[in-house]
């Protein structure tokens, strides 16, 4: 008997996952709980685990390769033969096509899979016909494989695309050369939709020589997700205060400067509820606690761990979660539930002495975001506030700017650790 | 609007005809005294007498021919056949006589001709019993041919076939004639040739007729839960077609998944296939697609006489099929 092992969906977002590599062979043994394989998601590298003792068999899904979630990407036998039997390629195995399910005769399969239904022939004539030679074959008809679609779908210049897609296109006045094929290999009016909705690609055809290389998938969730910002209508507020005294008090109390920043925005939105509400389709989503999201360079792409109730928690709390946060980003080990949901972000670039301002975008689901430059020449440091205008309007976040400022000036409620004001 | 099966909305039918107008008439084997072989005539011989209910010998071409000659002395002969298998014998009378006498009259002779006959699978009743041919009837110009699916419409397209002044052909199903449901004896009935859209759906249009029309609706129940949504069509006739109907729901699915119970060869969902390509095929986003039953004669055996027709769930995977896109199942 086999069990399926599927690529795993680790936040209602994930659609699809990259399979990077496969830690065992086909026909090693596994036990439950060990890692078979690893998988590239949005943000994070993560092990794939099997659910059952057993035997690693194919067909194993290729590596490197973007697979949609559910989908069967190897099998667990429960006895070392079952395992060694097959080895295939699973490219094309889903959910819905286990291979030889043990309800249909196996010649019967195999047979259906290299006929196509407009092959058959044309007439039986007597009951004696096998299902081998017969119009036993269609019933049920093969799930259409990717080779066997692109082989019955009429092609545009070697794409194939359906009748449907074809008259879209041409009614959008799109090319339909730049559209690119749904994963079976076949243009349908999906696909069209998506390439005529989605931003223009740049024209590079007459510029300098280039090459094509796929972003990383980190890279590639963050461009998704500042896409995903384009409808929010923001605005920009800035003011500049001495960051002086809060980095002398978050030393005095030994803890980092993104922690007391953390905490000062933290209990500036916590007194004004609009910083914490988020702009949706069915209303404003007013919260109840205090989320902050703080930019961390990766070095090779933005990540946001979100510090949970930031203004309650105690100091000490939160600086062992953030603590655990950083070294889970170091690792490429964080999961959907530590990077995402935030209330409020921080993007503090100071480190960067030549940063004399900068604007941050409001991510999907916040209210603002903090852009925190380098101090000047004169000791003061800017603080740029970009705002939801839906949720948050000139004068709130003026007086968010002034309240953060005091508590900038002002870091007395950093003492002791507990920084309650 | 009473409750009652398809075989008690025939006998209706044809009881408010023959009470209406007295030259119909009905004629058959075992249709006076017996009753009917599926009691679609029960008590009309009691009714209406033995002149207008009439006992025939069974000779299929003889009484199919002697309907044809009352048609065209005036008369609106119903005749029963006991099943669409012994229709063969009366292809002369229906393909030579019935529907090409009015065509070489040139109109001189109407033929107000209503041959009922039950077609499709029951419960193992062989080969010999078990066809579906109305893709031979289908065949023949000058035919109509409607497939009521409901009780209502046994009742409406039979008294609208009695009516007629062409040759009709109902063509009931042995399985059909003991479901149940609601007939409303005073609401108009719509033409008789004219589809139904029995559900509403914006993925795929299923086109099902007779008795795959429950199972195509208990189909798209299924899928409805997966989230793909089946416009069902009950075609109700298959001759001719109501191809505005079909066309008008392609159009806002652009997916088309034909159900017959027929052979899949040279069958009714051929002809529906190749029609509605035509005036489709730029609102296609996936190949026309037929589940129908398999090209041999039925087997008696009930596991696979059940295996050699479709059934619901042969529904739900083709529609799975044709939604299946980037690389999942929607």
């Amino acid at each position: 008997m086999k069990t399926e092992i599927t690529m795993p969906v680790l936040s209602d977002t994930m659609q699809t996952g990259r399979l990077t590599r496969w830690n065992k062979s086909v026909g090693d043994a596994v036990k439950k709980g060990e890692a078979v394989a690893e998988v590239e998601t949005d943000k994070a590298i993560l092990d794939v685990e099997a659910f059952s003792d057993g035997y690693l068999t194919g067909p194993l899904a290729a590596v490197d390769t973007d697979i949609p979630v559910r989908q069967v990407i190897g099998y667990i036998a429960d006895a070392p033969e079952a395992a060694q039997t097959d080895t295939g390629s699973a490219e094309t195995a889903t959910p819905g096509t286990p291979p030889a399910p043990p309800s249909v005769p196996p010649g019967a399969v195999a047979e259906k899979k290299t006929t196509p239904p407009d092959k058959l022939p044309p007439a039986i004539s007597t009951a004696a016909a096998t299902p081998a030679d017969s119009g036993f074959l269609e019933k049920p008809a093969p799930l259409p494989q990717p080779h066997v679609v692109a082989a019955q779908t009429p092609s545009v210049h070697g794409l194939p695309a359906s009748p449907y897609a074809r008259a879209l296109a041409r009614d959008l006045e799109l090319d339909i050369l730049q559209v690119k094929a749904g994963p079976d290999g076949t243009i349908h009016a999906a696909q069209v939709l998506a390439a005529a909705l989605a931003p223009q690609d740049a024209d590079l055809r007459m510029g300098p020589p280039y090459t094509i290389e796929r972003p990383n998938i980190l890279r590639a969730a963050v461009a998704r997700n500042m896409s995903a910002t384009l409808n929010t209508p923001a605005f920009l507020i800035s003011s500049r205060f001495a960051l002086a005294p809060l980095h002398a008090a978050a030393k005095a109390a030994g803890l980092s400067l993104t922690l007391a920043l953390s905490r000062a925005c933290a209990l500036t939105v916590a007194e004004d509820p609009w910083f914490n509400h988020a702009w949706t389709q069915e209303g404003l989503a007013k919260r109840s606690r205090v989320d902050m999201g703080v930019a961390v360079d990766t070095g090779n792409g933005l990540i946001t761990p979100v510090l949970r109730d930031a203004a309650k928690r105690p100091l000490k709390e939160l600086a062992e979660d953030w603590r655990i946060l950083l070294g889970k980003v170091k690792k490429g080990r964080i999961y959907p539930e530590d990077y995402q949901g935030a209330s409020f972000y921080l993007s503090n670039l100071g480190v960067f002495p030549q940063i004399e301002r900068f604007n941050a975008i409001v991510p999907v689901g916040a209210s603002a975001i903090l852009a925190v430059a380098a101090a000047g020449s004169d000791g003061l440091t800017d603080f740029t506030l970009s705002c939801d205008h839906r949720v948050i309007f000139g004068a709130d976040a003026a007086r968010f700017l002034q309240r953060l400022g005091k508590r900038m000036e002002d870091p007395s409620w950093l003492a002791g650790g507990e920084g309650q004001p | 609007m009473s409750e009652m099966f398809y075989w008690q909305a025939l006998n209706r039918a044809m009881d408010a005809e023959m009470a209406a107008d007295e030259t119909v008439l009905t004629l058959g084997e075992d249709v006076g005294l017996y009753g009917g072989t599926y009691r679609v005539t029960e008590g009309l011989m009691a009714k209406y007498g033995e002149w207008r209910v009439r006992d025939t010998p069974i000779s299929e071409n003889s009484f199919t021919g002697l309907g044809v000659g009352a048609a065209m002395l005036g008369l609106r002969p119903v005749v029963e056949i006991m099943t669409i298998n012994f229709a063969l014998f009366a292809m002369d009378a229906i393909v030579n006589m019935a529907a090409k006498i009015p065509f070489m009259s040139g109109g001189q002779f109407p033929m107000p001709l209503t041959i009922r006959m039950p077609g499709g699978v029951a419960k193992q009743l062989g080969a010999q019993h078990s066809q579906r041919l109305e893709h031979m009837l289908m065949n023949v110009p000058g035919l109509r041919m409607a497939v009521p699916a409901t009780p209502q419409d046994a009742y409406w397209q039979l008294r609208q076939a009695i009516r007629s002044d062409d040759p009709v052909i109902v063509l009931e199903h042995e399985l059909l004639y003991f479901s149940k449901g609601g007939v409303d004896e005073m609401i108009s009935a719509p033409p008789i040739h004219q589809a139904l859209v029995r559900r509403q759906g914006r993925d795929i249009t299923c086109v099902a007729y007779s008795r795959m029309l429950p199972l195509a609706l208990q189909a798209a129940e299924a899928l409805a839960a997966e989230g793909i949504e089946l416009t069902v069509i009950d075609l109700r006739s298959l001759s001719p077609i109501d191809w505005d109907t079909c066309i008008a729901a392609v159009e806002q699915t652009h997916r088309c998944l034909i159900v017959e119970e027929d052979c899949r060869f040279a069958g009714a969902g051929a002809e529906l296939a190749a029609t509605l390509q035509e005036h489709c095929f730029y609102l296609l986003d996936a190949p026309i697609r037929r589940v129908a039953g398999m090209d041999i004669p039925t087997p008696f055996n009930g596991t696979l006489e059940a295996a050699s027709i479709p059934q619901a769930d042969d529904i739900v995977q083709a529609a799975r099929q044709m939604m299946a896109r980037n690389g999942a199942v929607r």
